[in-house]
């Protein structure tokens, strides 16, 4: 999937976008009822996206019983912090958020590091080798990952990596759509760019570092964001190679408390382990919704820049 | 080989040869992919061709592994269950694709005009849940939509309709969990199809509105046309992901019920769980050639029509 433009750095695009975004005559004679009804389309579908998690949020602070009685009623003076109290209570939680932050770190560290520099060889370079090799990330991209699952497991077993940090950083660290997303970005700089660093007396990691990265920012922004996002949320291989208490990341904690609810629990009834759930998953979304908040002009620029143009 | 030519030495000021760069650019590329090739391959290509071995033996997980040949695919060929997880997932696709890609359109056009207010409060809104963690979100999914206690039959009975078995009839499963993929990704659709938008350049509405074109004439004959090639990478990503969907269903449904949500991805997940992992790994290459075969079928159709 190649661009169809040779180059657009990111002066060029801005400039565009805001052309279009004041898009002249025709459309002002349309007038106001067409402008309303888009917006209150718009308007209703953003509530409707909203309305689950902000469910979520305002349950949790709400008596367990009245979630299941009156899941759509909210009665102010009734609030409390017993589900959290509970949930904390009966879950390792505190160690899931600092194992997910020690994954977090690392891996995302080596996954912005390998993937654009890889990129930067596929994109720029020709050697022998290269196609074959990008030809196999392409396949990987293909392969459905839990199949990897199990002869991941028996590597990790002969590796005697199972419950440990190792299992939970390498495989997948670098993973195939960061390799094929940052060559299509990297594959857009211009190469009298890096021609004119070489002139100069620039090497070659000095013209990835000070040349290549710089330029492609907005998309490692984007990225970066990604990156980070899929490996909090991940939570299907860390529940296979590291389930155990010491080891169990957020995600892992949350998916053992969704089990109860199934009944597995003995004494905990339906409704007490719903409010435990909600208070659960409310403290697992909202760090990464305030970092995404704070962030998110980067990542939709990120994307923006780095993706497909028509 | 390096075809670029370029200066093998660079000389200074005086003439004097700076220092010989300490990565000749014919070593450069080897030295730039090590760290990746070092990880793809010990955890991706490697498991990956063990996994093609697995596929024509009958190893359950210990023991001395029987090959068997071509047997572990003529049997999944041959059976029903296979072919029902096909199905599913063929129906999740029809039910999310297409409204994905006609809703995200439709919503990447208003975010693309400035007459909207609010755009920014739009796009963070819509991404939301496609940034919130799965588990936590179908977990929510799951109570919110519970027949007895849940929020939308609450609101159903506010306005008279009886409670609806969301997941627990076989006919409200798949469109329940085809709406929770919906929920989830189709915030990012939007930003990817964004981004093709404003790739167009502006003058071209220009012209089109000085020759009288109206706008919804403007939408199909320049709009859709210029976009196609990033409606065809997201519907190429949204195949991959509807048949290699695993996690929402297993979280959500189980399979359930009646093996109505058991998805291509989750059947395969139950071959290795009940210890025949050859045919959970014949299971998955069939499902590789499947999901290929539909992404270039997807490549063709939409570039044939220029």
């Amino acid at each position: 999937m190649t661009t169809t433009h040779a180059a657009s750095p990111a002066g060029t695009r801005s400039a565009r976008t805001r052309a279009t975004a004041t898009r002249p005559p025709g459309q002002s004679s349309r007038g106001l009822p067409a402008a309303v009804g888009s917006q209150a389309f718009l308007l209703l579908l953003a509530l409707a996206f909203l309305a689950p998690v902000v469910w979520a949020l305002v349950s949790a602070f709400k008596p367990a019983t009245q979630i299941i009685s009156d899941p759509l009623g909210l009665d102010l003076t009734a609030l409390t912090l017993e589900n959290y109290r509970r949930m904390f209570a009966d879950v390792p939680i505190g160690q899931g958020f600092l194992n997910t932050a020690v994954v977090l770190v690392t891996k995302g560290a080596i996954t912005l590091f390998c993937a654009p520099l890889a990129a930067y060889a596929f994109a720029k370079y020709r050697f022998p080798g290269r196609d074959l090799l990008f030809g196999t990330v392409l396949i990987t991209l293909m392969l459905p990952t839990i199949v990897l699952i199990i002869p991941l497991l028996l590597e990790m077993k002969a590796l005697g990596w199972v419950n440990t940090y190792q299992a939970l950083v390498l495989p997948g660290a670098v993973d195939a759509f960061a390799i094929f997303w940052m060559r299509q970005v990297i594959a857009d700089v211009p190469d009298e760019l890096l021609d004119a660093a070489r002139v100069d007396g620039c090497g070659e990691f000095g013209i990835f570092t000070r040349i290549v990265l710089p330029v492609i920012r907005p998309a490692l922004a984007g990225l970066a964001v990604l990156t980070v996002m899929n490996i909090y949320n991940d939570f299907v291989w860390p529940v296979v190679a590291a389930s155990s208490e010491r080891m169990a990341t957020l995600q892992v904690v949350l998916s053992t408390l969704a089990q109860n609810i199934t009944g597995n629990r003995v004494g905990a009834d339906y409704a007490t382990v719903t409010g435990e759930l909600l208070a659960a998953a409310s403290i697992a979304l909202v760090p990464l919704l305030i970092v995404f908040i704070a962030l998110q002009r980067h990542f939709i620029n990120g994307i923006l820049a780095g993706s497909v143009k028509g | 080989m390096s075809t670029l030519v370029g200066p093998e030495r660079v000389r200074g000021s005086q003439g004097r040869p700076l220092l010989r760069p300490w990565l000749p650019r014919k070593v450069a590329p080897y030295v730039f992919v090590l760290p990746f090739v070092a990880i793809f391959v010990a955890f991706s290509v490697y498991p990956m061709l063990f996994t093609l071995r697995l596929s024509f033996t009958d190893w359950r997980g210990s023991g001395a592994a029987r090959w068997v040949g071509w047997d572990n695919y003529t049997y999944l060929l041959g059976n029903d269950m296979f072919w029902g997880s096909l199905a599913n997932s063929a129906v999740l696709w029809l039910m999310i694709v297409p409204v994905q890609v006609v809703l995200g359109l439709l919503v990447a056009v208003l975010l693309n005009n400035a007459k909207i207010r609010m755009r920014s409060f739009y796009r963070i809104a819509f991404l939301v849940p496609f940034v919130t963690p799965l588990v936590a979100v179908a977990q929510i999914w799951v109570v919110v939509f519970d027949q007895e206690f849940g929020a939308v039959n609450g609101l159903l009975n506010l306005v008279g309709l009886p409670d609806v078995g969301w997941l627990t009839t076989s006919e409200w499963a798949k469109p329940t969990l085809a709406l929770l993929f919906l929920w989830k990704t189709t915030g990012f659709i939007v930003i990817i199809l964004l981004s093709g938008l404003q790739s167009i350049d502006a003058s071209v509405y220009e012209a089109a509105s000085i020759d009288g074109a109206s706008r919804t004439r403007q939408l199909w004959s320049i709009t859709v046309p210029l976009v196609r090639r990033t409606v065809m990478f997201s519907v190429v990503l949204q195949t991959l992901a509807v048949f290699q969907m695993f996690a929402e269903p297993f979280v959500v449904t189980d399979g359930g019920p009646y093996n109505s949500t058991t998805t291509a991805g989750l059947h395969l997940y139950e071959n290795i769980t009940r210890g025949d992992l050859g045919t959970g790994a014949a299971n998955s290459f069939l499902l590789v050639v499947v999901v290929m075969g539909l992404s270039l079928l997807f490549v063709r159709f939409l570039r044939t029509e220029d």
